[in-house]
């Protein structure tokens, strides 16, 4: 868990104020280990933000006495620990409280990722759209923003890190980037974002990929997760030649397009992004959680499963919920309902 | 309080769950409580509002201080002071220490529970922490059972000493006319063997969320009842982040200050109505109010001083147990049940002769709780 404490007053904050109101200290994050059940209370009647029942309202607290609440389908003893397995090969799960960065940092923990200062990383955010960051459309400029700073802290060159998009249809990139705040972010941190379609392709077996993709040790896919979406595929799909994908839809199915994708690619960490998220209505609804994992499909078909979606995208329908392992949160425990 | 405060007139509508409009409900109350004081609306030199929803579909009002403006037909301040469950007790409270101005109408009104559920969830929700507590679980039931579990292990509390409140509460509200379970007993059994909401609380430990409205005429001007102590305090939103999560802090708070300045002990209250969304806060109260020691709640409750012919009766209305929760008019029905009962007017259920009666009205999970205490001169 993450706690924010001023030096002076000593007082704990688990929401991300800056600064002390009394003192004016800017807080220190404090990180700590441990979580004890404390207290476990079973729900039994299922309400709509917590639509399946029973499960189990945990209070842990930690080694400096901190507590907080916690839901769990799994059945804890007072006084036992509570542990979050990493898994290499699942979708991490997990719920935001204010702070990206600890959740990047939990994502990357629980899915076993370990970074060098030489890493050569490529971020790919989703930009779909020249809108304001409101509508959901766009990877958030603050979590775009906490990823770079959560490389920074993990002492990543920053020469070695590209930030890439492009577009697929006629709105140019330059504008969604201007628009969405994602230019700014990467400008504030003296990186000058890239369009993928002005740089070098590799032709890889029907596929034409970014040479920049290739040659990555690790590709974020940033994907801004939309209900009833295959949202971290589809951003997927930009790291191929526009012409190239406009050929291929043409001549082959999705799921075919996809599964080459797939194959062809060994370097890719999906991070969901889902604190808020677009409805299929485009409205907004709140389901507060981040997703991580290596594969693309396994974690849109997760998220959508997060969200009850009963029609899912047509490539998703292959891939069966039963098969996912998950880390971190289990489904059930975020599981919301978004209409 | 700066001057002597005294309370002229209170008023409440049934509590149940009939479809008026949201602002009936406000106005039925005004109407009973201006009529109790006998003044006129152009009498009233400004009013305050309560209320956390106006109904859930296209009735939804914000600008609620306008919509009174010309509900009344007047153009006098209006205040909305919202404050969820402890919306009266603030609002009386904001009344009590506003200078300037004679008769303050105090009023709230509720439509909260309507036919598009998943919107009355959103508004009750949105009295307690959304994002690093609700997505945990942590609805109203759950943060309670939770701190009740807390005090259980702490005091060796008894869950029968809250079927005990629970049945106290429905007994009472059987001889009150406002109250929703008036004319509608239950036995104890009923309630001990109510099925587990959130364990250990059961489903007659939790107070029943209802549409209503309730009023009070708070005048600078002296009449029988003289409003001797105030108190005030506001707590951490966050449950398990407070010191203490087996007590109200706020409550102990806003009591201090009440008895203070009403210059009196705990022991010279003779009836109380104290915030009883759950069973369990009711308890927690009893100690936090300074009625019984910490740890003591449950042989309080055992001894039978609590009921209606007890020596100090609590919740005689019949809380929000069994009278009914509509949020912000809880606080405001309180006061009408205490005013009514010092002066002797509530029938049936009359205790006899009290003199000092006390309100506590908490708002979320002890989050803001208000301490009122009524003499009657």
């Amino acid at each position: 868990m993450i706690f924010y404490q001023c030096a002076k007053c000593k007082k704990v904050w688990q929401q991300s104020v800056e600064i002390c109101p009394q003192c004016f200290c800017k807080l220190e994050r404090v990180k700590t280990e441990k979580a004890k059940v404390v207290g476990i209370s079973k729900v039994g009647i299922a309400s709509l933000p917590h639509p399946e029942v029973p499960y189990f309202a945990l209070v842990l607290e930690d080694e400096l006495g901190n507590k907080w609440a916690h839901k769990s389908v799994k059945e804890y003893a007072i006084g036992e620990e509570i542990s979050f397995n990493s898994n290499s090969n699942s979708v991490a799960i997990w719920k935001t409280k204010y702070d990206a960065i600890d959740l990047i940092e939990k994502i990357f923990s629980l899915l076993n990722i370990s970074l060098s200062e030489n890493s050569k990383m490529v971020i790919m955010p989703t930009l779909v759209s020249p809108n304001h960051a409101y509508f959901r459309e766009n990877t958030s400029p603050d979590f775009l923003e906490a990823v770079l700073n959560f490389l920074f802290e993990k002492k990543v060159k920053l020469d070695n890190i590209k930030v890439m998009a492009q577009s697929f249809d006629e709105a140019p990139i330059e504008g969604m980037a201007q628009k969405s705040g994602l230019l700014d972010v990467c400008l504030k941190s003296k990186i000058m974002p890239m369009d993928l379609a002005k740089l070098s392709f590799v032709k890889k077996g029907n596929l034409e990929i970014s040479e920049d993709i290739l040659n990555a040790d690790i590709v974020l896919n940033l994907s801004m997760m939309k209900i009833g979406k295959a949202s971290a595929s589809e951003n997927i799909y930009k790291i191929l030649k526009k012409e190239n994908f406009a050929s291929l839809k043409y001549l082959q199915s999705e799921e075919e397009i996809v599964n080459e994708l797939k194959n062809s690619l060994t370097n890719i960490i999906n991070l969901g992004e889902a604190e808020f998220v677009q409805k299929q209505n485009k409205t907004i609804v709140y389901p507060g959680l981040i997703l991580g994992s290596k594969s693309f499909l396994n974690l849109d078909r997760v998220f959508n499963e997060i969200a009850m979606v009963e029609k899912l995208p047509e490539i998703l329908k292959g891939v069966e919920i039963q098969n996912i392992e998950t880390t971190g949160r289990d489904i059930k425990e975020v599981k919301f309902i978004n209409n | 309080m700066k001057q002597n405060m005294y309370i002229k007139g209170v008023g409440m509508t049934k509590f149940d769950y009939s479809q008026k409009y949201w602002w009936q409900f406000a106005y039925e109350a005004a109407i009973d409580a201006l009529k109790d004081a006998k003044l006129g609306i152009s009498e009233i030199d400004a009013i305050i509002f309560t209320g956390m929803s106006s109904a859930a579909g296209g009735e939804h009002q914000t600008h609620k201080v306008s919509f009174l403006s010309g509900l009344f037909k007047t153009n006098v301040p209006v205040i909305e002071v919202p404050s969820v469950c402890g919306g009266g007790g603030v609002a009386l409270w904001t009344a009590l220490h506003l200078e300037g101005f004679k008769n303050i109408l105090v009023l709230a009104g509720e439509k909260l529970v309507d036919n598009k559920s998943e919107i009355v969830v959103d508004y009750i929700l949105s009295a307690a922490e959304r994002v690093i507590e609700q997505p945990e679980g942590m609805l109203f039931p759950v943060q309670n059972a939770l701190i009740w579990q807390q005090y259980m292990k702490k005091y060796q509390g008894s869950m029968d000493d809250l079927s005990l409140i629970a049945f106290k509460n429905h007994e009472n509200a059987v001889l009150n006319p406002h109250a929703y379970f008036y004319k509608r007993p239950l036995e104890l059994e009923k309630i001990k063997s109510s099925p587990v909401v959130a364990s250990p609380l059961r489903l007659m430990d939790c107070s029943l969320s209802i549409n209503g409205g309730a009023a009070a005429v708070v005048s600078t001007e002296a009449t029988d009842i003289e409003v001797i102590g105030s108190g005030f305090a506001t707590d951490y939103i966050l449950t398990f982040e407070r010191d203490d999560i087996t007590h109200f802090k706020a409550t102990k708070m806003a009591a201090k200050m009440a008895y203070e300045e009403a210059k009196i002990q705990p022991k010279d209250i003779n009836i109380a109505e104290v915030h009883d969304a759950f069973t369990s806060v009711e308890l927690i109260s009893y100690e936090d109010l300074g009625f019984a020691e910490e740890g003591k709640g449950g042989e309080l409750i055992r001894s039978g001083k609590l009921n209606r012919n007890g020596e100090m009766p609590v919740n005689v209305s019949g809380g929000l147990k069994a009278k009914g929760h509509p949020i912000s008019a809880t606080g405001l029905a309180q006061v009408f049940e205490i005013v009514n009962q010092l002066r002797g007017k509530c029938g049936e259920r009359q205790v006899v002769n009290p003199k000092i009666g006390l309100t506590h009205n908490i708002g979320g999970a002890g989050g803001s709780v208000t301490v009122h205490i009524f003499k009657k001169i």
